[in-house]
């Protein structure tokens, strides 16, 4: 497979009054064209900033992408200029937010807001991208698209808006579709609709999707790959298969242990990660999960773990002490008495 | 659950329509029927779970037993009192008994009072503390939900939601009650900040013997915390049984659909598994659908679904449904 | 599963944001805004002359008249011609501009303090208690203090009438008695009747005693408070009356209401700040409202009410805490305008009486001679007025981006 992107060594930081916000620390992967990547994390872990990040979104000032590669078809997206960047934006890479209440311009109509951003992209003419934004609409699943089509968002559902937004990142065959946790304000039936397009989507037009969020359940379904972040660090990557059950570090330990399986005994405990994460002004210089692992040692404080591969090519994990890690340890560690 | 268990709440045919303003040359009266006719009990001790999606009525079923909103009829007999006939009065003293965790820490502590005010203003209204002992009292429940006791003059803002979620949770103990309302706890958190959440419920629900009715929209969580579950959808419960039951046989479609709804957190089972997609949106409230409340989106609706409101009755004991095929 | 509390968990304790409340924290993003700054330095400034120029500087405006020096301009150093220093120049009769605008700097103050405050207090008190029970259904004692005074204020009228004073207490009366009787006679037909006759025999009964005439017009004007007493109003109707009086206040134009009220009093600057504090009132009532109205849907008030607080404690510790920055800033905005109200009133000549020093007046009397060149004794009390609006304007500023909840977010 072709790889599609490579990131290197990313840093952006924003830079406030309070101090220095070091959201994003040094992030290199690559992703293949075609593929489906979770990115998986807290909030304030630094995912969605660092996928604003790919597309220049980011506010400047205050923030500030100080320094690394982002390199997508054969340019490095950091280097180009604006005119350049805008090409890319929705072009190549789409994204969609997780607010879909205000996403869309309440002011203009559903089918004026995707069929002008065909006109401007793709040169339609008005006629031409009314009948693409019908087929988009369709694509997506929302029934009556024509008709549809004239109504304003207030019109739609949450879910429906979802979709609408999802065409409109669709309407210039992107190579890839950043989803920014876009089904958290959603219900859990309207959730399981939207995952089930993207994968259906994703199949039949073979574009990669990066999915962000902060629940493991939601991605294990859809994802060929995991990039688990946290505190600004990527700290495990690996397929799904690796990640789900050779969890090698303890913090993805500690996402997976979090969350209640629907076939649990009763009375099974969850195993929730104590804390907070930590203030991303002035982060210790340790391994950053430091103050909330089970398995920690001295030399975790003085030292920051770097990535290494663990076990397999391609799961990677920036943990000292990714030898001892189990789910047993950590069930008995965490106190949970059963 | 064994029978001889006393029930601590009974509600019985509760209603709740909420007005919608008359448009203008409109002589008829509309209403929202945000919950139709339910009837349940909450046994002591238990934790009752009640699930839905958004607008499917169950943070009214929550605000109207704890009589936050005044039922249009029904009653609501907590330990053998009807609360919804009480004058404001004896309401208000009733209220030390029933607690309330709201869904959004952000919105449910008042910006401009100290954490220690917070905390004690049911001590306030309900006691006669001293200033000291009122302190301490605050301290005490501050350690309990894993905060510092130190954190007394410090502003809500201060803190992550998480943690504003223990200081809500802590003011809803400060007058030891009997019966705790989760309107969602957990809904606005991180999932690991979730989990911290459920185990401290879970923990001070075996300290102090608390009974919690625990709204979410999130079966999974639900099915965790809960040891009987209520399945809602437009105003009326469609199921009602025990946690595992709910799980071996779900009757309902409905509830059949919430369940493969769930995420689940390995990619081997999650994707061997058949889901049964929804389709379509909850109908508002405003025109729910003629016959069954759910024959809109339903995969096995047929004719009779579409005439005759399905009665809710009990299939097998402990395990209530409202379906014609059930 | 485990029956003992573990430990607690240590670590949720670290990791909260640095501790400081919220005004410390708006104070440091406005220490941050230069205009806010600026504006602040203004009213200080302003703020001090005026004060320490009524407390120490004795002035009389009625003994100051030098006619051998009048419209002298500008000088900084004596000189054999000019022997006092007028920094500011002097007027048509020979003042000292200097002296008399720092002295009309503390009238303005006076104006707008007062102003404003009458604006402040009946505006918000109005807005707060509209707003709050337009969400919350009174309770009974609410009811009562609310339609006995209606009642009394209803009965000043026959009262004035027949100058039997205590006829007011005997509406007060009626108004509670309303109240008493609204759950018994709900669904009486005669309860009309028999309120328009209660009114009736109240003012009538009172009024013969002095004459039948009076008797017969207190008579009337009491069946007609009797008919508007019968039924107790409820929070919705009482914020709808008093939001559509407000609404007819603000149809007229703001200056010429104000004329209108001092035509109706008379000139002075008293007579000045009253007129501009009741034109103020709406904008402060419709203010409060709003912000009781979104503060009452916040889910810490719904707690509080489940918590079983009542009405007293919601309003004073939850709600109003809560509006108290827009009314703060809207208070700042306010003093600008009610000091330009006064200058605009005293211009005209309806404000201060000459020769009290005040700035409009001084520009009323003297814009005549900027023909002949006297161009200082307009341009001097102008800047006063000029530098003390903009002063509360940017402070006004300042903190209402300061106290912006949207910016409380790091």
């Amino acid at each position: 497979m072709e790889t599609l992107m490579r990131i290197k060594d990313l840093h952006t930081r924003f830079h406030t009054q309070d101090g220095t916000v070091n959201a994003v620390n040094g992030i290199s992967y690559a992703m293949q064209a075609g593929e489906v990547l979770g990115v998986v994390g807290e909030s304030g872990c630094g995912k969605s900033v660092h996928a604003l990040s790919i597309l220049r979104l980011i506010q400047i000032p205050p923030g500030e992408i100080e320094a690394g590669e982002i390199w997508f078809a054969g340019r490095d997206l950091l280097k180009l200029d604006d005119s350049g960047i805008r090409k890319v934006r929705g072009r190549e890479i789409a994204m969609v937010f997780q607010d879909p209440m205000s996403s869309l311009n309440p002011v203009y109509t559903v089918g004026f807001q995707i069929s002008e951003a065909l006109m401007l992209h793709k040169g339609m003419n008005k006629n031409q991208a009314r009948e693409r934004a019908c087929e988009l609409l369709n694509l997506v699943g929302i029934p009556e698209a024509r008709k549809r089509l004239d109504n304003y968002p207030h019109q739609f559902s949450g879910g429906m808006r979802q979709r609408a937004m999802i065409a409109m990142a669709l309407s210039c065959e992107p190579k890839l579709l950043i989803a920014d946790e876009p089904t958290t304000a959603l219900d859990v039936t309207i959730q399981a609709q939207i995952i089930e397009l993207v994968i259906r989507l994703q199949e039949e037009l073979g574009m990669a999707v990066m999915w962000i969020t902060h629940d493991l359940g939601i991605v294990a379904e859809m994802a060929q790959n995991i990039n688990v972040m946290y505190a600004g660090f990527l700290i495990e990557r690996g397929n799904v298969h690796e990640i789900y059950h050779q969890t090698r570090h303890p913090y993805t330990l500690g996402l997976l242990g979090s969350l209640p399986s629907i076939d649990e005994a009763p009375g099974t405990r969850l195993i929730s990660i104590p804390g907070l994460p930590p203030d991303l002004i002035g982060l210790p210089q340790g391994c950053p999960f430091y103050a909330r692992c089970a398995f920690r040692a001295d030399h975790c404080r003085l030292e920051r773990p770097e990535l290494e591969e663990a076990g397999s090519s391609g799961h990677n994990v920036a943990c000292w002490r990714w030898r001892e890690i189990d789910a047993e340890t950590l069930r008995k560690s965490a106190g949970g008495a059963q | 659950m064994s029978a001889e268990q006393k029930s601590l709440v009974q509600v019985r045919n509760l209603k709740k329509y909420f007005p919608v303003s008359r448009q203008l040359f409109s002589t008829q009266r509309r209403f929202i029927k945000a919950v139709d006719d339910v009837s349940f009990d909450v046994l002591e001790g238990e934790t009752l779970g009640l699930v839905g999606e958004t607008g499917c009525g169950k943070t009214t079923v929550a605000r109207t037993i704890l009589q936050l909103y005044r039922p249009t009829s029904g009653q609501v007999l907590f330990d053998g009192v009807d609360l919804a006939s009480l004058q404001e009065n004896d309401l208000r003293k009733m209220r030390s008994r029933m607690q309330m965790i709201f869904q959004d820490p952000y919105a449910s502590l008042n910006p401009r009072m100290t954490v220690g005010a917070i905390i004690a203003a049911p001590l306030d209204v309900h006691t006669r503390l001293d200033q000291k002992e009122k302190r301490d009292r605050v301290q005490e429940l501050l350690k309990l939900v894993g905060l510092n006791p130190d954190f007394v003059n410090r502003y809500p803002h201060e803190f992550s939601g998480g943690q504003r979620q223990r200081i809500g949770i802590a003011r809803a103990l400060a007058l030891n009650p009997d019966l705790v309302i989760c309107d969602e706890p957990i809904s606005s958190l991180d999932v690991s900040i979730q989990a911290q959440v459920v185990n401290l419920l879970e923990e001070l629900q075996n300290r102090l013997g608390l009974t919690y009715i625990f709204v979410a929209h999130d079966l999974s969580m639900v099915r965790h915390i809960s040891d009987r579950i209520i399945v809602m959808y437009l105003g009326k419960v469609m199921e009602l049984a025990d946690r595992n039951e709910i799980y071996l046989h779900p009757l309902h479609p409905y509830t059949r659909a919430l369940m493969s709804a769930v995420p689940i957190p390995d990619p081997d089972k999650a994707r061997n598994r058949k889901r049964i997609i929804l389709k379509g949106d909850i109908p508002s409230p405003l025109n729910p659908p003629q016959g069954c409340n759910f024959n809109t989106r339903c995969p096995i609706a047929s004719g009779r679904c579409f005439q005759e409101d399905p009665e809710y009755r009990e299939i097998s004991p402990e395990h209530w449904v409202a379906c014609h095929f059930a | 599963m485990s029956t003992q509390m573990p430990e607690v968990e240590v670590l949720t304790d670290f990791a909260v944001r640095e501790h400081r409340s919220l005004w410390l924290d708006a104070w440091r993003r406005m220490k941050a805004s230069r205009t806010a700054m600026l504006g602040l330095v203004v009213v200080v400034v302003f703020l001090l002359s005026a004060v320490g120029a009524h407390l120490f500087w004795n002035y009389d405006a009625k003994t100051d008249l030098d006619y051998s020096s009048k419209l002298l301009p500008p000088n900084l150093v004596s000189s054999t011609e000019n022997p006092n220093v007028h920094i500011f120049g002097t007027d048509k009769l020979g003042r000292d501009i200097f002296t008399r605008v720092i002295h009309g700097g503390w009238n303005s103050l006076r104006v707008g303090l007062v102003a404003v405050g009458i604006s402040l207090i009946i505006g918000c008190l109005l807005g707060l208690f509209s707003g709050f029970f337009e969400s919350f259904e009174m309770n009974r004692i609410e009811k009562l203090v609310l339609m006995s005074g209606l009642g009394l204020a209803l009965g000043l009228l026959p009262a004035w009438i027949a100058s039997q004073w205590y006829q007011t207490l005997l509406f007060g009366g009626l108004g509670a008695a309303a109240v008493f009787v609204e759950k018994k006679l709900a669904q009486s037909k005669l309860r009309p009747v028999l309120f328009a006759a209660a009114g009736a025999l109240l003012g009538g009964l009172s009024g013969l005693l002095l004459a039948p005439l009076v008797g017969l017009v207190c008579g009337v004007v009491g069946l007609l408070i009797g008919l508007l007493l019968n039924k107790p109003v409820n929070g919705k109707a009482f914020s709808s009356i008093t939001m559509r009086v407000m609404d007819i206040l603000l149809s007229f134009p703001s200056y010429l209401l104000a004329i209108a009220i001092v035509a109706f009093l008379g000139p002075g600057l008293e007579k000045g700040m009253i007129a501009i504090g009741v034109v103020g009132i709406p904008v402060y009532a419709r203010l409060a409202r709003s912000a009781v109205l979104s503060v009452s849907q916040k889910e810490y008030v719904l707690a509080s009410q489940s918590v079983g607080e009542g009405h007293g404690r919601i309003l004073f510790k939850h709600v109003l805490p809560n509006i108290l920055s827009p009314i703060i800033v809207q208070a700042t905005m306010g003093l600008a305008s009610a000091i330009l109200s006064a200058a605009a009133l005293g211009f005209l000549g309806l404000g201060a009486i000459p020769p009290e020093p005040e700035w409009g007046a001084m520009l009323g009397d003297s814009y005549k001679f900027l023909s002949s060149g006297a161009w200082w004794a307009v341009l001097f009390p102008g800047l006063a007025i000029v530098f003390s609006v903009l002063g509360f304007n940017l402070l006004g500023d300042g903190l209402r981006d300061a106290l912006d909840p949207k910016m409380r977010t790091k």
